[in-house]
C-alpha cells in the first residue's frame, strides 16, 4: 500500500507490476491445480460451447414440428428421442442450453450489480443501514424460489420477467454478504489510513474496500449462477417462464411429465443436462472458495 | 306430445358408438350381480368452478352436479328431451302455453317434498343466475298453476325450447325454493338426484353420499342419458382432483381410483393388456376450434382470416393435439347426424396453402402485426393445438405467438375485447346438443365467440331456431355453415375422441357426458 500512499521511483513500480503478474500467475495455477474447480470449469466451458454453438451443431431446428415421428424413442436419427410434437429432443436440449445460460449470466449480472450496490450502501453510509437491510429482511422472509415463481406469475412468463423475478429474489442475500465483508475491512486500518490522506469516497469503496471483499461475493455469483438455472428450470416446469414453444430445459421436462413411463426420454435427458451443469458449477464455486479464502490455506499448509 | 317427438327426432346426434354398444350388452347381460355399498373414486384435472349447478357450465362442475340435481326435462340417450322431475308436459297447439305436470313425492335431500312453488322459484332464479339464461328468453311468464303443476306463457312460439331446456350445459336444475335468493355459488347445495354433496376440499376432492331417501323415477327399467330409473349402489363417491396426467395414470394403475375421466393415448397404449384396466373411446366426443378475435387488427380483417384458414394443415394440429384420435371434419354437426350441412366449406378446410395464404396475406395489407394466440396449460388439446397453429402461422409469415395462461385465467383474457387474436378450444357438449348448441355460442344475444357479432348470422340463428320442421332448420343449418365459411370467425379443425379408463372392477359403468356414478357398483 505504501505504493499508493506516495510516487516510487521506476523501478521500483516495475517490479511491484512483476510481482502482481507473478501472484496473478500463481493464483490462477493454484485455481486450475485444484482438481474441483477444474472439473467444475470442463463441464460449464462444455455447457456454453453448446449454448453459444446451438445453431450450428442441433440436427434440427427445435421448434419443427414432426407429426409421423410423435414419441419416437431414442434412435439414429433422434438420439434423444422426440417430444408429442414430433420434435427433436437434443436439438431443443441444445437451445435450451442456451435460454439457461443466458438468464443465468443475466440474473449473475444483476445481483452483482444490485447486490454490491446495496450491501456497499448499507455498510458505508450508516444511515441507510437499517433501511435498506430491514427491506430486503423482508424480501428473505419469503423462501426463494416462491418468490420468484410468484413474481413471475404476477409479471407474466417471458425471459425478461424471469430475469427480473430471479434477480429479486437473489439479490437479498448476496446484499447481506457483501455488506458483511465491506464491514469487516472498512474496520481495516489501511482504510483508517487513507482516509487520513485524504482519499475520496470514490476511491476508498472501489480501490480499497470492494477489492478486498470481492472473494465472498465471487464465490456467492457462482452459487447464484447455479440456483438460477435451477430455479429458471422450475419456473419453466411451472409454465411462467419462457411461453412455448421456445425450449428451455424445464419446459421440456414438463413436456415430458405426461409420459414418464411410456416416453421417458423427454424428461430424463434435460434432467441430466440440469444435474450435470449444477455439479460443474458447484465444483467450480467449491474450487473458488477454498483457493480464495486465506484461512482454509493456511489450514491446508498452503501459504 | 306428437309435436314434441317431431323435434326430438329432429335434433338427435349420434352418441359414442363404443358407449351404445356397451350399454346394449350391459343392459341384456343377466348375470351381473349388483353389488350395494362401498366407495368409487373419479378422478377429473380440475376444480369444478361451482357447485351451485345453474351458474357454471364447465364440464368439472357437470361431472358432479349431475348426479346431485335434476331438472324437468333432459336429455335421453337417444338425445331426445325425456321429462326427468316432470310427469310430462302439454304443449299449445299454438306454441304458446306448456304445462309441465311435476311427479309427486319427489324428496329434496333436506327432506321437503318437491312442489310446483320450488320449481318456479328455481327457474325465476336461473333467470337471474343461469350461465345460460337465454333459454328462458321465450318464457314470458312461469304461473304456478297448481301444486304440481307449472305453466310456461311464452313470447313467441319455439319450436326448439324443449331442446333448449333439457341441455345439460347449464342445467336449469331444479332446488328448493328458499335457495331461490341465493347469489351464484351460495346455495345449499341441495337437488333432488340420487347423491348429496357432504364434502368439497378444493384442489383435493369432492365427495357425494348415496340419498337414502332419493325418489327413483319408476317410469323407466334402468337410467337413460340424464334421467331414467337411477339406482344408487355406492355409499360414497369421490371425485379427486389430479392436475398431473401421469399421476393420475399412475393412481389408477395402483388401483387407489376407479375411474379416470381422461388417460392420454400413449399411456392407454400401454395399458391395452392390462386385464385389471378397462380402456374405452368415446368418438366423436367434442369439435377441435380456433377461435379468432374480430375486434381487434390483424383479425378484424375477413382477408387475413381467411390467409389463416387455408394455411392450416388440420390434419398435423388434429393428430398432436388429439394424440391420434380425431376425424377430420370441416362441418359444424358430427358427419351423418341430421343437421350436417354436408361438404359447404370443405374447399377451405385442411388445404396447408402457402402460397395461397400468403397471397392472402398481401391482400389484406398485413404488416407483420402481433398475431397473439391465447390458450391453457391445463387442457392438453388446447396448448398443443396452439403451438401447432402458431408454428404453421409463422411458416406462412404471420408473426405468431403464444400467450399460454391457466384455465380459469384464459376464460377470463378471452372474454376481453382486446389483447388476443386467437383462442384454442375443444367444444364437447355443444356439439352433443345440435346445431343449436353450437351456433348460439357464435351469434347473439350471447357474446359471440369471436367477439363481434355478424347481422347476417344472428339473423340465421333465429331462422334455425324458429324453423317450424326439421327441413327448415336443416336449410339454416346449411346457410349457416356456409356463412361461416365467409366471415372465417372461427376455424374447424377437427372432431377429436376421448380416452377413458377405468379398474375392471368398476361394473355398470357406461361412459356418457357426464359419470353417472349411479347404477355402477364395485366388485370385490
Amino acid at each position: 500500500m505504501a505504493a499508493e500512499a506516495a510516487p516510487a521511483p521506476l523501478s521500483l513500480a516495475a517490479e511491484i507490476a512483476r510481482a502482481r503478474r507473478r501472484r496473478r500467475a500463481a493464483f490462477l495455477r493454484r485455481l486450475f491445480g485444484h482438481p474441483s474447480f477444474l472439473i467444475g470449469f470442463v463441464i460449464l466451458a462444455a455447457f456454453a460451447a453448446t449454448a453459444l454453438l446451438a445453431d450450428r451443431i442441433a440436427p434440427y431446428a427445435p421448434t419443427k414440428i414432426d407429426y409421423r415421428a410423435i414419441l419416437a424413442p431414442p434412435s439414429a436419427a433422434h438420439w434423444f428421442g422426440t417430444d408429442g410434437f414430433g420434435r427433436d429432443i437434443l436439438s431443443r436440449i441444445l437451445h435450451g442450453t442456451r435460454v439457461s445460460l443466458t438468464i443465468g449470466l443475466w440474473v449473475v449480472a444483476m445481483v452483482g450489480v444490485f447486490g454490491t450496490l446495496l450491501g456497499t450502501l448499507a455498510s458505508y453510509v450508516r444511515w441507510l443501514d437499517g433501511l435498506i437491510m430491514r427491506g430486503l429482511d423482508g424480501l428473505m422472509a419469503f423462501p426463494g424460489v416462491l418468490l420468484a415463481i410468484a413474481l413471475a406469475a404476477a409479471l407474466g412468463p417471458s425471459e425478461t420477467n424471469a430475469i427480473i423475478a430471479l434477480t429479486v429474489t437473489f439479490t437479498p442475500r448476496t446484499a447481506r454478504i457483501v455488506r458483511a465483508s465491506v464491514l469487516v475491512v472498512q474496520g481495516m486500518q489501511y482504510i483508517e489510513a487513507a482516509h487520513a490522506v485524504g482519499a475520496g469516497h470514490g476511491r476508498i469503496v472501489f480501490r480499497y474496500i470492494l477489492a478486498n471483499a470481492l472473494s465472498p461475493l465471487i464465490v456467492q455469483l457462482t452459487f447464484v449462477f447455479a440456483v438460477s438455472i435451477i430455479a429458471e428450470a422450475i419456473l419453466s416446469f411451472l409454465g411462467v417462464g419462457p411461453p412455448p414453444p421456445a425450449p428451455s430445459l424445464g419446459n421440456i421436462i414438463a413436456d415430458g411429465r405426461s409420459y414418464i413411463q411410456e416416453a421417458w426420454w423427454i424428461a430424463v435427458f434435460p434432467g441430466i443436462v440440469i444435474a450435470v451443469a449444477v455439479l460443474g458449477l458447484n465444483l467450480m464455486g467449491d474450487g473458488l472458495r477454498d483457493v480464495l479464502d486465506p484461512r482454509q490455506r493456511v489450514e491446508r499448509g498452503g501459504h | 306430445m306428437r309435436r314434441l317427438d317431431l323435434i326430438g327426432t329432429g335434433l338427435r346426434v349420434a352418441v359414442a358408438s363404443g358407449a351404445l354398444a356397451l350399454g346394449a350388452v350391459l343392459s341384456s347381460g343377466t348375470a351381473m350381480a349388483q353389488v350395494m355399498g362401498g366407495t368409487a373414486v373419479f378422478v377429473q384435472g380440475s376444480n369444478p368452478p361451482s357447485l351451485d349447478a345453474m351458474v357454471t357450465s364447465s364440464q368439472a362442475s357437470r361431472n358432479i352436479n349431475m348426479n346431485v340435481y335434476e331438472t324437468l326435462y333432459g336429455f335421453s340417450d337417444a338425445i331426445q328431451p325425456i321429462p326427468i322431475l316432470a310427469e310430462g308436459v302439454e304443449i299449445s297447439a299454438d306454441g304458446l302455453t306448456y304445462v309441465f305436470t311435476l311427479r309427486q313425492g319427489v324428496k329434496f335431500h333436506n327432506g321437503k317434498e318437491m312442489t310446483a312453488r320450488d320449481v318456479k322459484a328455481s327457474l325465476e332464479r336461473y333467470r337471474k343466475v343461469g350461465a345460460t339464461a337465454n333459454l328462458l328468453a321465450p318464457v314470458r311468464e312461469i304461473e304456478i298453476t297448481g301444486d304440481h303443476e307449472v305453466t310456461f306463457h311464452m313470447v313467441t312460439a319455439t319450436p326448439t325450447f324443449l331442446e333448449a331446456f333439457a341441455s345439460p350445459r347449464a342445467p336449469a336444475v331444479i332446488i328448493p325454493e328458499e335457495d331461490a335468493e341465493a347469489e351464484a355459488g351460495k346455495t345449499s347445495l341441495i337437488g333432488t338426484g340420487p347423491y348429496r354433496i357432504v364434502e368439497y376440499v378444493p384442489d383435493s376432492h369432492v365427495t357425494i353420499e348415496k340419498f337414502a331417501d332419493y325418489s327413483q323415477d319408476t317410469r323407466q327399467e334402468g337410467p337413460d342419458g340424464f334421467g331414467g330409473r337411477k339406482t344408487a349402489y355406492l355409499d360414497t363417491v369421490t371425485f379427486r382432483i389430479i392436475p398431473e396426467p401421469g399421476a393420475q395414470v399412475a393412481a389408477l394403475e395402483a388401483g387407489e381410483v376407479h375411474i379416470l375421466e381422461q388417460i392420454p393415448v400413449p399411456a392407454a397404449r400401454r395399458l391395452e393388456s392390462n386385464p385389471d384396466i378397462v380402456l374405452e373411446e368415446n368418438m366423436p366426443w367434442a369439435f377441435s376450434v380456433f377461435i379468432m378475435n374480430l375486434n381487434v387488427p390483424p383479425t378484424d380483417n375477413v382477408k387475413f382470416r381467411e390467409a389463416v384458414q387455408v394455411a392450416l394443415n388440420m390434419e398435423e394440429i388434429m393428430a398432436i393435439a388429439s394424440e391420434g384420435i380425431f376425424q377430420l371434419n370441416h362441418g359444424w354437426q358430427y358427419p351423418g347426424t341430421t343437421y350436417d350441412a354436408g361438404d359447404i366449406g370443405a374447399q377451405y378446410y385442411n388445404l396447408a396453402d402457402a402460397d395461397r395464404a400468403k397471397a392472402l396475406l398481401a391482400e389484406a395489407g398485413y404488416g407483420g402485426e402481433e398475431f397473439v394466440i391465447l390458450t391453457d396449460s391445463n387442457i392438453p388439446q388446447h396448448n398443443k393445438a396452439a403451438v401447432v397453429i402458431a408454428e404453421q402461422l409463422k411458416a406462412v409469415g404471420i408473426n405468431a405467438t403464444i400467450n399460454m395462461v391457466d384455465w380459469p385465467t384464459a376464460l377470463n383474457l378471452r372474454l376481453q375485447d382486446t389483447g388476443w387474436n386467437g383462442w384454442t378450444l375443444q367444444m364437447g357438449i355443444e356439439p352433443y346438443l345440435g346445431p343449436v348448441g353450437v351456433v348460439a355460442t357464435l351469434t347473439s344475444p350471447a357474446r359471440p365467440h369471436f367477439v363481434v357479432p355478424d347481422a347476417a348470422l344472428d339473423a340465421l340463428y333465429q331462422e334455425l331456431i324458429s324453423g317450424p320442421t326439421v327441413a327448415d332448420r336443416q336449410e339454416a343449418m346449411r346457410k349457416i355453415q356456409t356463412r361461416l365459411y365467409e366471415i372465417f370467425g372461427i376455424v374447424k379443425l377437427g372432431d377429436s375422441g376421448l380416452m377413458t379408463a377405468r379398474r375392471a372392477n368398476v361394473k355398470g359403468y357406461v361412459p356418457f357426458r357426464f359419470p353417472r356414478v349411479h347404477d355402477i357398483w364395485l366388485e370385490n
